[in-house]
């Protein structure tokens, strides 16, 4: 999977692509709108990631001249304007998706994933497992081993986006906004509470606990950490 | 460079005194037309009366009885104001008085033509002679057949009052004009003088004295209203500037500490570099402090813009029934961890036009609100209900409750209840609900009483609602 980066300050630049890269990507940065354009209309790419404030050429105008050309490219806009006029306007102008600075890598991450994921359209599978743990989204049931686990709706939509991002960590926004579509953070333990029940449901009893909790970053579905 | 306009005082000042001179000169013209026309009507009648007693005379006894009259009357009269002459029918001078004064005098053929045949009454006229100052008045009376009675007065005894009224007049113009000019001109300084004030107040004000106020002696009501609204609109200046300090001041304070927690931890983890585990658990720590600042900083944000109504034209439908039991949804495990218990009775399909994110966030506030302050084994009841007076919503806890003196303080910024205890909020939970519910219409309040829990209630008009 080939992304391209436009973004002109360098270090975030350089944070992105080595992410990008450790995680199995191959990423290219361009550093100003024009050449960004240039790329992009290269059409080489499978996914861009566009900074909205950039020299030559801003972000808007760069998505307003790809679609003009009925350039499919999917869009993952970056701003650090967070007001919802400004999420629309990206939306509407063509952008895929929308992420404020300052960002988690992670969410970036995810993001980018599920964007490939739609545009690849691939089946969805009706079941979804990790480790011995297997969730059935039709039935909406869920077994640990041969253990039967009584969820409830909220936990269930949890658990779900937890295993989808199966070895990702996964923050409290990311959570708050995916999950349960909240578009802010309560700034309280809404959701540790959510996963610590979730964990006393899931990883009780069991020699191997599934869910995390990374400090600062947030959660993770994965084997017993190093 | 604009014309700096003409004082208010002075262009009053002229004004009245000039509309007041006006009038003055006016009233002056119409009493003098007016004396000035009663005394020639009068002059008129008297002639016309005296031809009438000069008939009487000649009925009486013939031209000698007449001529002997006008003798009569020729020498009680003054020569130089009257002069009296009886004419037959073709203009013959059958009697004369003394025309010394009278140098040029002669028979009007027309009109002596026109009152002779005793068709007409006397004919009156006016003319000027040489050697006199003012007009005479001239008649010309039928007397009998042939008989024509030609009389003229002076008028000067009538010129000479209406002179002494101009004289009067003039006298008392200008002694009453300078007079009215200052009294007008005291007037309307005074009504001005709270003007002048109030722009030295806004003087002082834009000078940075954001203290001053306009306090005037017996103002008219326009001009107090005016310094009662200027007193207002300064003291509005006044706290907002203070509340805008307060706030930079507060962020100010509130980003030092997390920053300063960063540096500090930083620090110590550099001086044990060996120390991975360190390491980890200090990068851990400044990713918590982060996301602490950046969620200070947006919720600032938010608050002013929920304030200044901004993204209120984003507005839909909401069911606010189901957000309500959506939002205690999300909370329940927390206020379970917490031995809280969380009661709701909602009223279903209740609907109010708003913005979706920002109520959502609003009852998030309020339920977050009362499980920190409520301690294990408590409860809060919320109740979403209906009626003519709109839409309420009530969140009502059994816990601590807010000391009397900070009640009314609770919905301000960066009030936080238990100063010791810090958790996750930033004291901006409550304003922001008060910012939202505001903008939707709506007013919250809170009731209270140490150690018995508080009761927020936010209600929103009909006018919000939906059905």
């Amino acid at each position: 999977m080939k992304l391209l980066l436009i973004e002109d300050d360098q270090v975030v630049a350089d944070f992105i692509c080595r992410g990008m890269r450790e995680s199995g990507f191959q990423i290219e940065h361009c550093a100003d709108g024009v050449s960004g354009l240039n790329c992009a209309l290269q059409n080489g790419y499978d996914l861009a990631i566009v900074d909205l404030m950039l020299p030559g050429l801003d972000g808007i105008a760069l998505i307003d001249q790809l679609r003009a050309k009925k350039i499919s490219l999917p869009i993952i806009i970056l701003s650090a304007r967070r007001s919802v006029d400004e999420r629309i306007d990206g939306l509407q102008h063509g952008g895929d998706d929308y992420l404020t600075k300052p960002f988690s890598f992670n969410e970036l991450l995810a993001r980018v994933e599920a964007l490939l994921r739609r545009a690849s359209s691939t089946v969805e599978s009706t079941s979804l497992s990790f480790a011995d743990l297997n969730i059935d989204l039709l039935a909406r049931t869920v077994t640990r081993g041969d253990r039967k686990i009584d969820l409830q709706p909220r936990e269930f939509a949890l658990l779900e986006y937890l295993i989808r991002n199966q070895g990702h960590v996964v923050s409290k926004t990311m959570i708050m906004d995916r999950v349960w579509n909240y578009q802010f953070d309560p700034g309280t333990n809404v959701v540790e509470a959510r996963i610590s029940k979730l964990r006393e449901k899931i990883d009780r009893g069991c020699e191997r606990p599934l869910i995390h909790t990374i400090r600062g970053l947030g959660y993770v579905l994965k084997h017993t950490d190093d | 460079m604009t014309k700096r306009p003409s004082s208010l005082a002075s262009r009053l000042t002229r004004h009245y005194a000039g509309a007041f001179a006006l009038f003055l000169a006016a009233a002056f013209i119409a009493l003098y037309a007016a004396v000035s026309a009663l005394l020639s009507y009068r002059m008129d009648e008297d002639l016309s009366e005296d031809i009438e007693e000069f008939q009487h005379f000649y009925h009486a006894g013939g031209d000698s009885e007449l001529i002997a009259e006008l003798q009569k009357e020729a020498a009680t009269e003054d020569p130089e104001e009257t002069f009296l002459r009886l004419l037959d029918g073709d203009g013959k001078v059958l009697y004369v008085s003394n025309l010394h004064y009278w140098p040029g005098l002669a028979t009007r053929p027309d009109l002596l033509r026109q009152v002779r045949t005793g068709n007409s009454d006397p004919v009156l006229h006016s003319d000027h002679f040489d050697d006199q100052d003012y007009p005479a008045r001239i008649v010309y009376g039928y007397i009998a057949p042939n008989r024509v009675l030609h009389i003229g007065e002076s008028t000067e005894e009538n010129g000479e009052i209406l002179q002494v009224l101009l004289a009067a007049f003039v006298l008392i113009a200008l002694l009453i004009l300078p007079l009215s000019w200052l009294v007008s001109r005291a007037v309307a300084r005074r009504a001005v003088s709270g003007l002048a004030e109030i722009g030295r107040a806004a003087a002082d004000i834009e000078r940075g004295d954001l203290s001053r106020r306009v306090q005037l002696d017996d103002p008219g009501a326009e001009i107090q209203q005016l310094a009662d609204g200027f007193n207002a609109m300064a003291e509005r200046i006044r706290s907002l500037v203070k509340e805008m300090r307060e706030m930079i001041d507060n962020i100010a304070h509130d980003l030092r500490s997390p920053i300063t927690r960063i540096r500090v931890l930083s620090e110590h983890a550099l001086s044990q570099p060996e120390d991975r585990a360190l390491i980890r658990n200090t990068l851990s720590d400044t990713l918590v402090e982060c996301d602490r600042v950046i969620h200070l900083i947006n919720t600032t944000l938010d608050v002013a813009e929920a304030e200044a109504g901004v993204g209120q034209h984003l507005v839909e439908e909401i069911n606010l029934s189901e957000m309500t039991e959506g939002v205690c949804e999300l909370f329940e495990a927390l206020a379970e961890e917490k031995g809280v218990q969380l009661n709701r009775q909602l009223m279903p399909g209740r609907r109010l036009y708003g913005n979706q994110g920002n109520l959502q966030r609003m009852i998030a506030n309020l339920l977050d609100n009362a499980i920190k302050y409520t301690p294990a084994g408590g409860h809060i009841n919320i109740h979403l209900r209906s009626d003519n007076d709109g839409i309420q919503l009530v969140i009502a806890d059994d816990g601590g409750g807010i000391p009397l003196q900070d009640q009314s303080r609770v919905f301000d910024r960066y009030y936080r209840g238990d100063q010791s205890r810090r958790e996750n909020g930033c004291g901006l939970g409550l304003s922001f609900a008060r910012a939202v519910v505001r903008a939707h219409g709506g007013e919250i309040s809170v009731s209270s009483a140490p150690g018995e829990g508080s009761t927020f209630t936010v209600a929103f008009p009909p006018a919000s609602c939906a059905n």
